[in-house]
């Protein structure tokens, strides 16, 4: 207990006998724990958010038949029922379509039945001219894409009759919409009216879901629907889970090569420090070999005041990164980063772990001769 | 009764340098030597051998029982540790840390820290109300005599004083011979390197060095009156 009081005793006064060289030392450590503790805060939180901001780009698992089976491959809407029962808490949509082969006077046009209010959470980047269909149960009102639109002379406040067989609906244009997709060549209305006029109650084409998370969690969500789902094709959306983990990757990867290289600069500047401390320290050193100090013994010394040092500036450092994480993920990604505790630790470990590695020209004290040393060689 | 310290046949090369050449000599428990000689015969080479601070190239040292020649360097740290007390002509504190905590890092390296006992040492020393002060506010009579205490801390076996009046002044030269002479009183066994003819007077036995061979052993004319 005597011994361990010394130590901290001892510890203490090197820490205050150096505070220039130290200071250096420390600042070295603290700005390298403050840009890692900003990138690890900006790679956690900024992931979560990006995966989220991913979900308004549109479907990425579809659930459908399998192709070539029977009855024009179309599903029981109870599937619907069997998603929600699963209670995935990763599913942010689940849009059903049905699409019906319908004309609009004399020329044909694809007439898709469907969920407004899931088609609007997931496909937000959608360019609309008009209003949007507020209501999953408004069956009186219609989107209608842009090259349909052009093509039928439809405008918003616009009537639109369609036919399929001998049933025929009426619907008045909310809104003209531009997607990029297959959906601006159709008219897209409530899911019960294409059932309707199809005579199709109860079946859906298939089931876009707008899945949240990382690639792995995707395809996790999705073996659970493919298990679940039996009969039915569960299948993610490649080109959108492929884009949406390479922009993840990157981002990952250039925060861990930005890490390393900080680190590592960080390190050289506490060799410089530590280089400079350990010629002060010789004769220190060198006495207290004489007066029966054991090099481990004396080492720990040092070891624990660069340790002591390296968890203030990985403290430090952590403070300063959750501040400039906040600035960095309001000026480049324009979402407000919140600090992440479990960062604390990995911050203090990585600083530790520099300033150790920093004080190597401290350990080769370990190696002084106390003839020589207080001889005053 | 066995000597204390035996040397036989020591010798010590540096290269080219033969340092110490074929010396040998015995001390008793509760002797004083003075081991004196022009600069460059030995003497601080024959020191920190028996210091355990460098090795032997040849013969045999014997410090109360033990061949120091034959030790590894963790043996010499303990055996540096147990029994062997250091004054230096440089002093050698430890700058960063108070007279008491340079006694107390004697005890910390040798077993367990007593502040108690360390502060008594100091005061034994006439540095009681000097406790607190780093060797910077000490003078250096008073820093010589922190490292007395430092030495004395562990009860070491031998005392090995290298030039200890060496940097100071004839008053605080005074002081510490008079420390050096009540330790010799209360028994301790110590060995002082000197140039000074007044403190190898002081002792029982001068051992003089010439170009690293033992010239002679001499009994000082004070101490034979």
């Amino acid at each position: 207990m005597a011994s361990r009081s010394m130590f901290l005793r001892i510890l203490w006064k090197l820490l205050g006998a150096s505070r220039g060289r130290l200071a250096v030392a420390l600042i070295a450590l603290t700005s390298g724990a403050a840009i890692c503790s900003a990138l690890l805060n900006v790679n956690l939180d900024a992931e979560r958010k990006l995966t989220q901001e991913f979900r308004t780009l549109g479907a990425n698992v579809v659930i459908a038949p399998p192709a070539g089976g029977s009855e024009a491959a179309l599903a029981d809407a109870s599937v619907l029922d069997r998603i929600a029962a699963l209670h995935l808490l990763r599913i942010v949509a689940t849009a059903p379509y049905l699409y019906v082969a319908a004309n609009s006077g004399s020329q044909p046009v694809i007439l898709a039945g469907t969920w407004f209010d899931q088609v609007a959470k997931m496909n937000s980047w959608w360019k609309l001219e008009g209003g949007w269909v507020s209501s999953r149960d408004d069956r009186e009102h219609c989107l209608v894409g842009f090259t349909a639109a052009r093509q039928f002379g439809l405008a918003p406040g616009s009537a639109v009759q369609l036919r399929s067989g001998d049933r025929t609906i009426s619907l008045t244009v909310a809104g003209i919409v531009t997607t990029g997709g297959a959906e601006d060549n159709q008219i897209l209305t409530n899911l019960d009216s294409a059932q309707a006029l199809a005579g199709l109650s109860g079946r859906v084409s298939l089931v876009q879901l707008s899945v949240s998370g990382t690639p792995p969690e995707i395809a996790a969500v999705t073996r659970t629907l493919a298990d679940n789902l039996p009969g039915l094709d569960v299948r993610p959306v490649r080109q959108i889970a492929a884009a949406e983990g390479t922009i993840l990757g990157r981002i990952r990867g250039l925060i861990f090569w930005t890490i390393a290289l900080i680190l590592i600069l960080s390190m050289l500047g506490v060799l410089a420090s530590m280089a400079a401390l350990a010629m002060e320290r010789r004769r220190d050193v060198g006495l207290m070999k004489a007066l029966g100090g054991t090099v481990p013994r004396i080492m720990r010394l040092f070891l624990a005041e660069a340790g002591t040092l390296g968890a203030v500036g990985g403290l430090l450092g952590f403070l300063l990164g959750v501040v400039l994480a906040r600035w960095i993920g309001e000026r480049v990604f324009g979402v407000v980063i919140s600090a992440r505790l479990e960062v604390l630790p990995i911050t203090i470990a990585l600083t530790v772990g520099v300033a150790l590695a920093g004080a190597f020209p401290l350990r080769l004290l370990g190696r002084v001769r106390p003839a020589e040393i207080l001889r005053g060689e | 009764m066995a000597p204390l310290v035996q040397v036989e046949q020591l010798e010590k090369r540096f290269g080219e340098v033969l340092a110490l050449d074929h010396v040998s000599f015995d001390v008793d428990a509760g002797e004083w030597i003075a081991i004196m000689g022009p600069s460059g015969s030995g003497k601080t080479t024959l020191i920190n051998i028996l210091g355990g601070l460098d090795h032997p190239s040849a013969g045999r040292v014997v410090v109360d029982g033990l061949n120091i020649g034959s030790l590894g360097e963790r043996e010499l740290t303990r055996y540096r540790a147990d029994k062997i007390g250091f004054v230096f002509q440089q002093f050698h504190l430890v700058p960063y840390l108070t007279a008491l905590e340079n006694v107390m890092l004697a005890q910390y390296f040798h077993s367990i820290t007593d502040e108690k006992e360390a502060s008594e040492a100091l005061a034994r020393v006439g540095l009681g109300d000097r406790l607190r002060h780093v060797p910077a506010e000490l003078s250096g009579g008073e820093q010589q005599r922190v490292a007395i205490a430092r030495a004395l801390i562990n009860q070491p076996k031998v005392i090995l004083a290298d030039e200890p009046t060496g940097n100071l002044d004839e008053a605080n030269e005074a002081v510490v011979l008079k420390l050096l002479r009540d330790l010799h009183d209360a028994g301790h066994t110590i060995l002082v390197v000197t140039h000074s003819q007044a403190i190898g007077n002081l002792a029982d036995r001068r051992v003089e060095l010439e170009h690293g061979r033992l010239a002679r052993i001499s009994v000082p004319s004070l101490a034979k009156e």
